[in-house]
């Protein structure tokens, strides 16, 4: 989707597959009605219009080649839980891509470390597959998840192609194991300690919750990772997407503008403001 | 490679001298355990502190009526086990092994001997010791935080 004429008119697209990924958690696949081409970089996202029922922004998280357009949503408030009943064949409305991407070309010729917490792994899948389609660009890749429990575990499929593929080193860990797990139990930030990856030549990208987020920023750091080389994925209100209306307004930054990825030293002290 | 190196290269030990990782070695042996074995179990005696060199462990609490909940997982270069540190030397949770696990052991009543008659190494044993329990904590905190729960103010 390269940047519209009007970034503020959706264009139609259909609603071509759904995968339902978790209890409360679902992916769709989208196709464009018109010529709208689907072109966009990792970590970016689109507002998607349920028409007659609201807009939301959403992460993509299909590859940025190779892949049909995909959006994994949570089915969580009143625009996203009518929009999880809607059937394959709904023509909804798009416009994006918009936001800041993952600095993937700049984590070349080093490790690159992934660290996902729930929901927040679907927004970092374009940039683990940017990566593993380019591996031999990378030192070592760590992609460590963390989530509630195992029936909360996104796109287990990928994920055991991924272990599968050897040069990954991919840790999942839940916080509350049930007696049939047999992954790692414990917060996804104690993994940043036990990854095999070189601090000093690591860049590392972080989506999740926000506290998680704080957490693991503050554990790479601690590891030895370079402030200017961690980055998150924020998320606020966003409405306009395109640093009109300021609802995503983050300290001195429009999140929909100048993020939603940003690197750790912009972010200085703004992480732990109880309301901002 | 000697237990004193092996002491040395540990994180729990980094801020710990030469010497002192000295002391700590005599208090040690290095244990094996295979998938399946327990390093700890709730209810015994706590004599023993362990430092994983390798494998995974699984630190895990028996609820009555509803089995086994497995609560962290331990692994290299992390602690095992505090209570052997303070009265009564009780196990508080099961540690078992799942995969082939490495271990420095320690004499739990050799190591509380040496940090009494050494205050200096007891000092630098327990400042290691707080912060393991700190991260423990804090991650203890941020899983009954449930972060992951659904958010109630999203569209």
């Amino acid at each position: 989707m390269s940047a519209p004429a009007e970034p503020t008119l959706p264009a139609p697209y259909r609603i071509v597959g759904r995968r339902q990924d978790s209890a409360d958690v679902f992916t769709w696949t989208v196709e464009p009605l018109g010529e709208h081409a689907p072109t966009f970089l990792p970590g970016q996202f689109n507002m998607l219009y349920a028409y007659g029922i609201g807009e939301v922004p959403v992460s993509i998280s299909s590859a940025a080649a190779g892949e049909p357009l995909l959006h994994t949503i949570r089915a969580v408030g009143s625009v996203t839980r009518p929009m999880a009943a809607l059937p394959v064949g709904t023509v909804i409305g798009l416009r994006g891509p918009y936001g800041t991407a993952w600095p993937l070309a700049d984590a070349e010729g080093g490790d690159l470390v992934i660290v996902a917490g729930g929901l927040g792994l679907a927004p970092l899948r374009p940039a683990i597959l940017g990566a593993l389609a380019r591996r031999a660009q990378f030192g070592r890749l760590c992609v460590l998840y963390g989530t509630r429990g195992p029936a909360d575990v996104l796109f287990a499929d990928q994920l055991a192609v991924w272990r599968a593929r050897g040069n990954v080193e991919l840790r999942v860990t839940v916080d509350r194991a049930t007696p049939d797990w047999t992954g790692e139990v414990g917060v996804v930030t104690r993994l940043i300690a036990r990854a095999g990856f070189d601090p000093a030549r690591t860049t590392a990208f972080v989506c999740g919750p926000e506290i998680m987020m704080r957490f693991a920023g503050e554990a790479l750091l601690r590891r030895g990772v370079p402030a200017p080389r961690i980055h998150l994925s924020l998320e606020r209100n966003m409405k306009c997407a395109v640093g009109y209306c300021g609802h995503c307004q983050l300290g001195p930054h429009f999140i929909c503008r100048d993020g939603p990825v940003l690197a750790w030293p912009r972010l200085a002290g703004l992480l732990d403001v109880a309301e901002l | 490679m000697t237990l004193r190196e092996l002491v040395e290269n540990q994180r729990f030990c980094q801020g710990l001298s030469g010497g002192q990782c000295e002391g700590l070695a005599a208090c040690a042996s290095e244990r094996r355990f295979t998938a399946g074995e327990y390093l700890l179990r709730q209810h015994t005696v706590a004599d023993t502190f362990y430092l994983v060199l390798e494998g995974e462990v699984q630190i895990k609490l028996s609820l009555p009526g509803q089995g086994t909940v497995t609560l962290e997982t331990i692994g290299p270069d992390e602690a095992v086990g505090w209570s052997w540190f303070a009265p009564p030397y009780r196990c508080q949770f099961d540690a078992l092994a799942v995969a082939p696990t490495r271990t420095l052991a320690f004499d739990a009543g050799l190591l509380r001997a040496l940090m009494e008659r050494d205050p200096a190494v007891g000092y630098a044993v327990l400042k290691a010791l707080v912060a393991t329990l700190s991260e423990r904590v804090q991650s203890c905190r941020l899983q009954v935080l449930d972060v992951y729960a659904p958010p109630t103010t999203q569209r």
